[in-house]
């Protein structure tokens, strides 16, 4: 094989381009443990990280700074593992995993499409549903589908460990019921659940979402649940769409009805993606895609 | 400043000790290693100009710290060669050519060599079109690198 390995000296001028931009500093440990990683983010001047690709931005964007990033990358949180009726997806695991893995679009069609909307393949390969969780970000493309799955957020901290419900957990943009010194390990979600996840985006490839519509049955629900991302600063879910939705095969006229009731009672944002009157219109439209998509198709008799 | 990082780049073992903790690997590459076929584009997550590879597995250069990826196996355009789908990606570009100003082509290369070695994932053209819309090209010239791909794609084989 052909190696190139330039030895280009780094001479100043050579560096000024990387060096241009406000310069980033901070040292970078790797804990190999849970207790190790818990005392290093309760110090005072530190952040954690895992897939980074939302926190590095921060920092070049020096909305935050710390003394020392704390990577989370060394702990045992990469697993996707299915016990008691629940998939657990550890904090750390890359998204991309989550899309490779056969069943996951089976019995959760709602959270594969909503993985699958996170960026492209070489983000998702780095970029984690803690972080996602952590960012909170009004248009997390995630979140509705954790949300109308009714996920359960597991976190530790030097004290033990909790779990939250993620309507809990959720406060709004870059705000979540998480304590300095606290870590998520794990997210879990009942299974299976019919579900589906929609967006509107200017441009497919290039935006973050407008609106994210996500549904799900979750096991043992007597209703759809249905969640709206990218209309308020925290995703939501929608009663007043939820109480038409009773049957696991809804009828066309509650369909309808629910997309007409989705919004209802809630104001929505206005921002240089989307105007409040035009998200209105794309929570009723999504609304009944999501569902289309996601309702079973009738049992061959 | 730090503590040395050893780093497999290419094939080649390193061992740095001039690396600075906050360091993306898209600098390391560039800057301190003088792989200048990776790209900077919009440094933002974007555009996948910067996409390399890291045990076989894409990887937006710019927003890894060097730091995180001690230990692995990097590859860059330099040393896609190397890699089991790399000389067929190349010779697919090449055929058409697949490239205008050629300013994306190695994110292109990086990120559908890794598609193409990746397993579980599915290998229709349609899917591969589909799984590369991490990558962009300013000069639009999506037509002939489509057509690069339908080469590569299961269909064909």
């Amino acid at each position: 094989m052909r190696v190139y390995l330039a030895s280009v000296a780094t001479d100043g001028k050579a560096n000024s381009h990387a060096l241009a931009r406000p310069p980033v500093t901070f040292s970078f440990v790797q804990p190999t443990s849970v207790e190790a990683a818990l005392r290093a983010v309760g110090t005072p001047g530190s952040v954690a990280i895992a897939g980074g690709t939302d926190l590095l931005l921060d920092f070049d964007n020096q909305r935050i700074a710390a003394d020392r990033v704390v990577s989370l990358n060394g702990l045992p949180w990469k697993h996707l593992t299915r016990a008691g009726g629940r998939l657990v997806v550890g904090s750390t695991l890359p998204l991309r995993r989550i899309e490779l893995d056969p069943r996951v679009a089976v019995d959760l069609p709602g959270l594969y499409q909503s993985v699958h909307a996170v960026g492209g393949v070489p983000l998702r390969h780095r970029a984690t549903m803690g972080g996602n969780l952590v960012r909170a970000s009004p248009a997390s493309d995630l979140l509705p589908v954790l949300l109308a799955l009714e996920a359960t957020v597991h976190i530790v901290g030097a004290y033990g460990s909790r779990a939250s419900s993620l309507d809990d957990f959720l406060r709004g943009s870059r705000s979540v019921d998480l304590a300095p010194g606290e870590l998520i390990e794990s997210v879990s979600v009942p299974y299976p659940a019919p579900s589906a996840y929609v967006w509107q985006r200017v441009r497919p490839a290039k935006d973050i979402s407008q609106v994210g519509v996500a549904v799900a049955r979750v096991p043992g629900a007597g209703h759809w649940n249905v969640a709206l991302g990218g209309v308020v600063p925290r995703p939501i879910r929608s009663p007043s769409a939820e109480r038409h939705l009773t049957r696991l095969r809804p009828k066309a006229e509650e369909i309808t009805r629910a997309a007409e009731a989705a919004s209802e009672g809630v104001a929505f944002a206005t921002d240089r993606r989307a105007s409040e009157a035009y998200r209105h219109l794309l929570v009723s439209v999504l609304v009944r895609r999501a569902l289309d998509k996601a309702i079973p198709p009738e049992a061959p008799s | 400043m730090s503590q040395p990082i050893r780093l497999t780049v290419n094939g080649t073992d390193l061992e740095r000790s001039d690396l600075d903790d906050a360091e993306r690997l898209l600098d390391t590459l560039r800057w301190r290693l003088g792989l200048k076929g990776t790209k900077e584009g919009c440094r933002t997550g974007d555009c996948g100009a910067c996409t390399v590879l890291v045990d076989g597995e894409s990887t937006l250069s710019c927003l890894t710290l060097t730091r995180e990826v001690e230990g692995t196996r990097i590859t860059t355009i330099e040393g896609v060669r190397g890699e089991p789908a790399g000389p067929n990606v190349l010779t697919a570009f090449g055929a058409e050519p697949a490239l205008q100003c050629g300013y994306c082509t190695p994110g292109f290369v990086m990120a559908l060599t890794g598609l193409l070695q990746e397993e579980g994932s599915t290998h229709r053209t349609s899917n591969l079109v589909d799984e590369l819309e991490g990558n962009l090209c300013r000069c639009t010239g999506y037509r002939s690198i489509i057509r690069a791909i339908g080469a590569l794609g299961d269909e064909l084989r």
